[in-house]
């Protein structure tokens, strides 16, 4: 890490229930939390840095480095309150959009419904016009026709409104998706349709499939570009919002926001591409995990955040994140690269049952934050995995059970008992067995994103964060062989953290199908230069010195006839015949380990080209964190805690008393302010100097 | 049955232990699935999905299953009976057994099935001990070519099973670990991309070394006896939950009949009669009544008659419950020998699978639905619309100019989804036994030398009722600068998809030639046919610049079409999937009555 000059800086993450707010001031980090306002997020920073201005004791004018996770854009997907949009493309593929890829969503469900079209079929219109698969015009662009259909989009602005998945009032069509077939190849169509449409239109705004997406695959293309347009002026509003009250609230520093990419972005770059912060929040969460997770020395990484309801995993490969360019939100597969997160039903507030055939379960169903577990007090009566996790005693029943509610372990105890009559068992043993599913149904499900991915869990380390994901991290290892598991000190607020460490990041691409054999060096050095120097203005946008820009390259190739591509570094340097065949040579070995066999006989394509444009931000330094004292120092009492219908009585450790390089031994339970770590009898942890806590859960490696 | 009574059943698997355990042999299923579409070699099984694997205990009973395609339901317990059947006693560590003989334990050519016994890991260490068997990983996948007349293996015009391919009955590709290079070669002799092939059967080999590895690691934690109890156990428990959803249908016996169009030779309008007796928590299925084996290519053996059958019970009971053998236990299936759902060899049988199983389905929820039509919904479109184009493709390759690849390319149509109570059925996706995803237009024109002129859902194709059927799709595509040989696969051309409780049926679905561009646009122009209709069984050689219309069946409605509401008129009305005169002669509504809705 290297030297910094003494700075303020604050990453504000909107969840669900809460906003949280990471400051690191000289070196020093800062958490607050504070109950999010869905109704108006903007409030919710307010809120937040009020709390973090008290918390860490810092003015707003102080702040150099503002840096921003929303969920505006994912909310606005899952409740369909995007803008009335229209979509203009080629004539013959009106339903394309909606039609899809014709696979329904569930096999055998009949009541299974499909996504809505972003844009239903009234606004939808062709356009006369036509290119073959490598760009070549087989029918010119029928500029009147453009012009009829923007007289047409203009009129609904008269009706009133009439999109189902809309809450605005009457207000018409307020943006334009542009996706042509083939336009990825040729964009001069697409650009002249936008052209028109802005002087017919002048206040609708438009996107364009070549500059959101350029990539084959019409379905894929469309969908990302309409969500984009009917997201543009969502986040326009938003982001204008928020910079006015940052602003007016005297901080200087430019509003960051996170993309799914793992990228920061500037406010406008947002505006101009919200489909691309879809992910903004759990991106947040796996660079935060990937950045404390180096510093542990740990590069090969399973992420788990889980929460109330749900639990989200991804993988982290040689330090970097694993990025994908098919993950579903909600009903939506959008194009965009990000960060690869797969979303488990699992979560704390998982409801138990028995159902018909006699066999305990455990969720899908969740009792949410309201009324949420028994324990919440708030009305819940059906136990939950928090419940389970309360009567076994590795939760702190003084510490949990909120005061002004009546609630005790006993009402806790009562559901088990409940539901432990069904099947026969005591309480406790209900509670383990709750425990021993929920494991079960989470061991499955990683193992399986594992394996699809091509990996085997056992070589990755386990980072475990959000509200539950402690308290089942170490179990859930040792059931899937995994050696290590580690607890960042900031394990409730780790989106927030990684806002602080991201480097700001574009992705670009450029669609080129073409036999390898016939791609010719000074093609791919044109296209790639072209996506550079787009790289380059946006990164000089937002003030990055050119020596802090870093460009990487990749080529997506496949095999001839295949349709799963396999990314590959491009060599830094001029692009030659020399440098396509290294390329070729690797797409073979990648293509080896991540499917389990290669051809270097085979003939390979190009599919498409891509770069991400980095403008390096150092990260803060933080202070290491050591408390004076002993590991037995930090024992705050020992308690009964139960495994495998065993009762231990177990030390209960305050993690903000454990000194760096201590020793524990479970079983143990060590509790923060943010998480409940549990070990195992058998497992150990070690803390290490920025506190993470580095679990041996006793599998041998 | 109360829970207390099941608990009391397997008194030595508890809920949890059954909980965990299953999950474990789903994961097994999952995982071996995961490792067979990533490991794959062909576009059908990586992009397309079309596989299936399935964990079996020691007596060749089905545990868990992965399925992507319904046709594989309950077929492959057919497979692994074989299997066992064909090598009673030979059966050793390491082997593992190919087949793909649709009167032996298959579906249709193209899916190729491999079982591998697993066994107790302790007992094979130890020199004292014969091995001990303790499951039966299996799998299947379709193979893009498996020899024949055609390429691709679909052929629209066979009459025999011997012109559909390389038959395989259970053989012993794996013995001892070793692959037996004899078999493998001979099998690669006799298909059009051996290496492909090759790859394939390797991810299937890697699919069900998975299974062994994941089954060792439970072996280790439970120990072979509690294993086996607990397989029980997951079974007894699909066994349960199923009668008990069996029991909430009246009992009783419930009646319907359908027709296939044809077999492409000439014999039209072939019946398919099903008699469902309830009774109790058992269901029975008799097909007694059907047609004869036929000459075209659309019997379906009893594997694939039975997977339409599951899948009918699955969807109409609880699709929640796990798929094993236990669900399968209270279903009896009778089908007559030698008729189109049972048929004898030499019998061709790719379209069985294809087309026939769609019809299957369609009787089964038929019958269903004469009791419960609320748990039902009205036919979906009842056909996959089979297609494959082959020939020459005239575009030279760039690096070596000389052009003169050979091409096929097959694909299958979505259509209309039936009514359902309560809300309309879905427009334009894959029914029933299929559900594959299409080829993108860009993808298809960038692969191979053809285009897209038209991509779009059929208006007014959905049946008329409360809840309309969902619409057909309509795709015309160009054959560029070459000439192609084209096969077409369908049905629901003559015989339209039903409606239930008054609604309508569905709009047939049609295919047209148009000699070229002109005539085509001429169509557009004129808005009637001018092209020419062709069977929907049938092969053609198609000219440069000729065009092939393809539009699918709409699905039957649901419901009184008088009692659908003027709010969902108004709809259909303004997104243009129903039109002004359909409105007024299918639900007998002017649209300016609808104004203001």
């Amino acid at each position: 890490m290297s030297e910094q000059p003494q700075e303020t800086r604050v990453g504000v993450d909107i969840g669900g229930t809460f906003t949280d707010v990471v400051a690191v001031k000289n070196g020093e980090i800062t958490v607050t939390k504070t109950p999010s306002t869905p109704e108006n997020p903007e409030q919710g920073v307010l809120n937040g840095l009020d709390a973090s201005e008290d918390a860490a004791g810092y003015a707003p004018a102080d702040v150099d480095f503002f840096s921003h996770g929303t969920t505006v854009a994912t909310n606005a997907v899952l409740e369909g309150t995007w803008v009335d949009t229209a979509l203009v493309t080629t004539e013959g593929f009106r339903d394309a959009l909606e039609i899809g890829r014709q696979d329904r969503p569930d096999i055998y469900d009949f009541d299974a419904e499909k996504a809505e079209p972003v844009v239903p079929r009234d606004r939808r219109f062709t356009v006369p016009e036509r290119l073959d698969e490598r760009g070549n015009v087989l029918r010119e662009l029928d500029e009147d026709a453009v012009r009829e259909v923007a007289a047409a989009i203009d009129d609904i602005d008269e009706q009133s409104s009439s999109g189902s998945r809309t809450q605005s009032d009457d207000t018409g069509v307020l943006a334009v998706a542009v996706c042509l077939l083939f336009a990825f190849e040729n964009p001069a169509h697409e650009r002249r349709v936008t052209e028109i449409l802005r002087e017919e239109l002048p206040d609708v705004s438009v996107s364009q499939s070549s500059a959101v997406l350029p990539e084959i695959r019409e379905y894929e293309r469309s969908v990302t570009t309409t969500l984009n347009a009917a997201l543009k002026p969502v986040m326009a509003s938003y982001v204008g919002n928020l910079e006015r009250e940052v602003r007016e609230r005297g901080v200087d520093a430019a509003v960051k926001l996170m993309q799914s990419n793992g990228g920061l972005i500037d406010a406008d770059a947002a505006r101009s591409r919200p489909v691309n912060t879809l992910l903004s929040g759990p991106a947040g969460g796996v660079q935060g995990a990937t950045h404390v997770a180096a510093r542990a020395g740990y590069e090969d990484l399973i992420t788990m955040d889980m929460g109330g309801t749900s639990c989200d995993v991804s993988l982290v490969q040689d330090g970097e994140p694993v990025v994908s360019t098919d993950v579903a939100i909600g009903d939506y597969t959008v194009g965009v690269p990000m960060i690869d997160v797969h979303t488990v039903g699992s979560g704390g507030g998982s409801v138990a049952w028995v159902d018909t055939g006699g066999a305990l379960r455990v969720g899908p169903r969740s009792a949410g934050a309201d009324p949420g577990p028994i324990c919440y007090g708030r009305g819940g009566e059906r136990p939950t995995t928090t419940d389970a996790h309360l009567l076994l005693g590795r939760i702190d029943p003084e510490g949990f059970l909120p005061e002004d509610r009546d609630v005790g372990v006993d009402d806790v105890r009562a559901g088990f008992e409940e539901l432990g009559n069904e099947v026969g068992m005591s309480p406790e043993e209900t509670a383990q067995g709750v425990l021993d599913v929920a494991n079960a149904n989470m061991a499955r499900a990683l193992r399986v994103v594992s394996v699809e991915r091509g990996h085997d869990p056992r070589e990755f380390a386990l980072v475990a964060f959000g509200g539950a994901g402690p308290l089942h991290a170490p179990t859930l290892a040792a059931e899937l062989d995994v050696p290590t598991v580690l607890v960042p000190r900031t394990a409730g607020a780790l989106s927030a953290l990684g806002l602080l460490i991201s480097d700001v990041g574009y992705d670009y691409s450029q669609s080129m199908v073409r036999p390898w054999g016939a791609v010719d060096a000074a093609t791919v050095a044109g296209a790639f230069a072209e996506l550079r120097a787009e790289g380059d203005d946006e990164l000089a946008g937002e003030g990055i010195a050119p020596e802090r820009r870093e460009f990487e390259r990749v080529a997506d190739l496949r095999y001839a006839g295949q349709s799963f591509d396999v990314s590959v570094p491009v060599p830094d340097g001029e692009i030659d015949a020399d440098a396509l065949d290294r390329i070729e040579a690797r797409f073979h070995e990648r293509h080896e380990s991540r499917y389990g066999h290669a051809d270097p006989e085979e003939p390979v394509e190009l599919v498409t080209l891509r770069l991400h444009a980095r403008g390096v931000v150092d990260s803060p330094s933080t202070a290491a964190v050591s408390p004076e004292g002993t590991v037995a120092d930090a024992i705050a009492e020992h308690r009964e805690v139960r495994f495998d219908d065993q009762a231990y009585d177990a030390p209960i450790y305050d993690r903000d008393l454990l000194p760096a390089g201590g020793d524990i031994d479970g079983p143990a339970v060590v509790e923060g302010p943010e998480s409940t770590v549990v070990l195992r009898p058998g497992q150990s942890a070690e803390v290490d100097p920025d506190g993470t806590l580095v679990v041996d859960t006793g599998v041998e490696r | 049955m109360s829970a207390d009574s099941a608990a009391g059943d397997d008194a030595e698997v508890d809920p949890v232990t059954l909980e965990v355990v299953r999950n474990g042999c789903v994961a097994v299923a999952e995982e071996m699935n995961a490792n067979l579409v990533r490991t794959g070699y062909s576009p059908n099984i990586k992009e397309r999905r079309d596989c299936s694997c399935a964990l079996f205990d020691a007596r060749g009973e089905m545990v868990s299953q992965a399925e992507n395609m319904p046709v594989h339901l309950g077929a492959m317990p057919f497979s692994v009976r074989a299997a066992v059947d064909a090598f009673e006693g030979d059966l050793n560590p390491g082997d593992a057994v190919l087949l793909n003989d649709p009167f032996r334990g298959g579906a249709h050519l193209p899916d190729l099935t491999l079982v591998s016994p697993v066994y107790d890991p302790e007992t094979l260490e130890s020199e004292d001990q014969e091995p001990r068997l303790v499951a039966y990983a299996a799998n299947r996948a379709h193979h893009a070519d498996i020899g024949g007349s055609t390429a691709g293996s679909v052929a629209a015009d066979s009459t025999e099973i011997y012109q559909e391919g390389l038959r395989i009955p259970p053989v012993k590709l794996f013995e001892g670990g070793e692959v037996n290079d004899n078999v493998l070669e001979m099998i690669l002799s006799n298909v059009r991309t051996p290496d492909e092939r090759r790859g394939d059967i390797r991810a299937q080999e890697a699919a069900n070394e998975t299974a062994r590895e994941r089954v060792h690691g439970m072996v280790d934690e439970y120990g072979a006896d509690t294993l086996e109890s607990a397989f029980e156990a997951v079974k007894d428990y699909s066994e349960r939950r199923m009668r008990s959803e069996i029991e909430a249908f009246p009992d009783g016996t419930y009646e319907f009949g359908d027709l296939l169009d044809d077999d492409g030779r000439g014999n039209e309008d072939l019946p398919v009669e099903v008699e469902v007796t309830v009774d109790g928590d058992e269901v029975g299925v008799d097909f007694a009544g059907t047609a004869p084996q036929t000459e075209g290519p659309i019997n379906a053996v009893l594997a694939v008659t039975s997977s339409a059958t599951y899948y009918a019970v699955r969807c109409v009971t609880d699709p929640e419950i796990p798929p094993n053998h236990g669900c399968y236990r209270p279903i009896t299936i009778d089908a007559p020998e030698r008729s189109l759902v049972n048929p004898e060899p030499p019998a061709a049988v790719v379209g069985g699978n294809l087309e026939t199983s769609q019809r299957v389905t369609d009787v089964v929820l038929g019958a269903f639905a004469t009791e419960a039509p609320e748990r039902v919904l009205a036919a979906c479109q009842g056909t996959m619309n089979n297609v494959t184009f082959g020939g020459t493709d005239p575009r030279g390759s760039e690096d070596t100019d000389a052009g003169g690849e050979p091409y096929a390319f097959y694909e299958t149509q979505g259509g209309g989804f039936g009514g359902r109570a309560g809300k309309d059925g879905m427009d334009g996706v894959h029914v029933h036994m299929s559900n594959t995803m299409n080829t993108p237009a860009e993808v298809l024109e960038t692969a191979y030398p053809l285009r897209v002129l038209r991509y779009s859902l059929r208006p007014d194709s959905g049946g008329a009722g409360e809840f309309r059927g969902g619409l057909g799709i309509r795709r015309d595509i160009e054959v560029r600068g070459h000439t192609a040989r084209f096969s077409l696969l369908a049905d629901r051309q003559q015989h339209a998809p039903y409606g239930l409780e008054g609604g309508d049926e569905g709009e047939r679905g049609a295919a047209y030639l148009y000699e070229d561009a002109q005539a085509y646009a001429a169509e557009e122009d004129a808005g009637v046919s001018v092209g020419e209709k062709l069977p929907q069984k049938s092969v053609h050689d198609l000219d440069p610049g000729s065009v092939v219309s393809i539009r699918t069946p709409g699905a039957g409605g649901y419901g009184d079409p008088d009692e659908r509401s003027p709010s969902a008129l108004a709809r259909d009305l303004r997104l243009g999937k129903l039109s002004p005169e359909a409105l007024r002669e299918r639900y007998g509504v002017d649209p300016d009555e609808l104004d203001g809705e």
